[in-house]
């Protein structure tokens, strides 16, 4: 069965959501749906994902939020040079996030998500 | 460090910080916040084109005032204006008559382009319903958007209908020039220089110390390139934006083609369905145009009725056709190649050493226009990520675009005389020469004014005198 988080930009009135399967999805492959499917086709912003009860910063990429959760995007300048938009669409996950420990190695995301133009 | 209780007037740029693209300026003083541009930047689509607009609540916003229609000013308004939560404050909008008359069927052709893509930021109801609450207002109106608030249009050249504003904030003055020019061309007033002094000065460097060529210079150089082409058998293609400067290329090549009877048979196309639409408006307007557009018009010679241009019915496949076809000059959009008609055309004709292709306007980092002026050996096709295609063509770079050059700049910004001065809508490299420029000469003259600018989202704060500013107090407001 699916699972969704909710998630809206900061300036967003509405909220949007992400679906994927397991009970959680970690912060670097949440704030890479968010990228794809929101299209964000730049090189020159960091998306930042924060909690909405506190205003805190999910600075860990590895760090799982439960399903059903909701967020808060950022789209915020990149700081030095080159954003970190583009990592999240070609490099693989961090070892231990949820890619390869909640969906097993065979369910890892298809790759049309790699492939998609940034 | 200023007293705490000194005002503080707070600048943050959510685009066009140090680049040229998606201009945002956030200005805040005394509690009052406001917007001047919304636009996207054009070397993206959807979301990724939108200024940094997570950085503000715009339920806060008190006004959004919109300097001229261009895409890079103007085109993110709906989606802030619907999508945030902006209508949920007391925010107004403004931009002038023709601004809003062109902006409408600008923003629809917007809609309707991106409808066909993954990028739909808003759709057509979401349009309408912000059309609605947009203000018209008239140059030199002074308008009060509420009490301590107020700013007044000053003609800024550059497109029809195009202003800057002065703002007022509880007495504090600030000039936003958005995009301006100085010269004055066959169909626009040149801008003017507001009869009052501001504190601060937030002006465009998209040419920074680069001054332009003499425009007589600039014409000729054109005209001929265009008949040299035609000469050699090519075909001539011009990418634009579609309005703004080409109607400004179209008066020059009628006169041209008036004057070149040999050059009856070739024909001239202007193809877009929105300039023929907008027409009406350029017609409408002909009274905030300058003196000679004035003049012709009263001797019933309306300078936008051509004899010599065609416009071009968009059928399928017309741009084969018309690639297939004799020699012919073509106007097409958009005017940085992104995709569409114009970079159809170019793929078309690249192969072909007999082609011409001539950039007139400023293009965008990041774009083809932008690209190709260093005359590279293939072009990547839009038909797929791998495909290049030969250049072959010639490829001229004259710029026709109505912006200030470096000169003209700096002697705007030394007659306004401003305190402080904040750069933006140039990319950092030439807004920087112009800033150290800028310094030297105040430092050569003892004149205490600081040049500022800043990046994207990070915030300028300017402190004023308390005194001061309680003396205009009680003249302002
Ligand atoms: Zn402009
Ligand atoms: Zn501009």
């Amino acid at each position: 069965m699916a699972s969704f988080v909710y998630y809206r930009f900061k300036s967003q009135k509405d909220e949007s959501k992400i679906s994927f399967d397991g009970t959680g999805i970690s912060v670097f492959d949440l704030k890479r749906e968010i990228i794809v499917a929101n299209n964000l086709k730049a090189n020159d912003f960091d998306l930042l994902l924060f909690d909405p009860s506190n205003e805190q910063e999910y600075e860990d990429d590895t760090h799982i939020i439960p399903r059903s959760s909701s967020v808060i995007a950022k789209r915020v300048p990149a700081k030095t040079g080159k954003g970190r938009g583009v990592l999240y669409l070609t490099a693989a996950a961090p070892n231990g996030t949820q890619s390869d420990v909640l969906y097993g190695k065979d369910k890892v995301p298809t790759s049309s998500l790699m492939r998609a133009r940034v | 460090m200023p007293a705490p209780d000194y005002p503080t007037l707070s600048v943050t740029l959510l685009g066009a910080g140090q680049e040229v693209g998606r201009s945002c300026c956030v200005l805040e003083y005394r509690g009052k916040t406001v917007v001047c541009d919304a636009g996207v930047h054009p070397a993206y689509s959807g979301m990724a084109s939108l200024p940094f607009i997570d950085d503000l609540d715009w339920s806060t916003v008190d006004a959004v005032l919109i300097t001229h229609f261009h895409l890079d000013h103007a085109a993110s308004l709906t989606y802030i204006m619907e999508k945030t939560n902006f209508k949920d404050g007391k925010g107004k909008v403004y931009m002038t008559h023709p601004t809003k008359a062109v902006y409408k069927f600008l923003m629809q052709d917007f809609v309707r382009m991106s409808s066909t893509s993954t990028d739909v930021l808003f759709t057509p109801l979401d349009l309408s319903m912000s059309l609605s609450s947009i203000i018209p207002v008239s140059a030199h109106q002074l308008i009060t958007v509420s009490p301590g608030l107020s700013f007044t249009p000053y003609h800024a050249g550059h497109v029809l209908g195009a202003c800057m504003f002065m703002i007022d904030i509880a007495g504090l003055k600030i000039l936003y020039t958005g995009d301006y020019s100085r010269e004055e061309d066959r169909h626009l007033v040149k801008a003017e220089v507001p009869p009052t002094r501001p504190d601060v000065l937030i002006t465009e460097s998209t040419y920074g110390v680069q001054g332009h060529e003499e425009r007589e210079e600039k014409e000729h150089r054109f005209c001929s390139l265009v008949h040299s082409i035609i000469r050699r058998g090519g075909h001539v293609l011009m990418p634009v934006f579609a309005l703004g400067r080409a109607q400004e290329l179209l008066l020059i090549l009628e006169e041209y083609w008036k004057r070149h009877p040999e050059l009856h048979n070739v024909p001239v196309y202007y193809a877009s369905n929105l300039a023929r639409k907008c027409m009406a408006i350029y017609q409408t307007y002909i009274h905030t145009m300058n003196a000679n557009v004035r003049a012709r018009f009263a001797r019933r010679d309306n300078p936008f009725v051509f004899k010599h241009v065609s416009n071009l019915p968009q059928s399928r496949g017309w741009e084969k056709r018309i690639a297939e076809g004799p020699p012919c000059v073509i106007l097409a959009t958009p005017g940085m190649l992104q995709s569409g008609p114009s970079r159809e055309l170019l793929e078309l004709w690249a192969p072909d050493a007999r082609n011409g292709l001539i950039i007139t306007g400023y293009s965008v980092e990041g774009t083809l226009a932008r690209d190709i002026v260093n005359e590279p050996e293939e072009i990547p096709s839009t038909k797929g990520d791998n495909i290049t295609i030969p250049r072959k063509l010639s490829v001229d770079y004259i710029s026709f675009s109505a912006h200030v050059d470096g000169p003209q700049n700096t002697e705007f910004i030394e007659h306004v005389k401003a305190q402080h001065v904040v750069l933006v809508h140039g990319d950092s490299g030439a807004m920087n020469r112009l800033r150290i420029s800028l310094q030297q000469r105040f430092k050569d003259r003892e004149e205490e004014i600081k040049v500022h600018t800043p990046r994207n989202c990070e915030t300028l704060k300017l402190t004023f005198r308390g005194e001061r500013v309680a003396k205009v107090w009680a003249i302002g407001t």
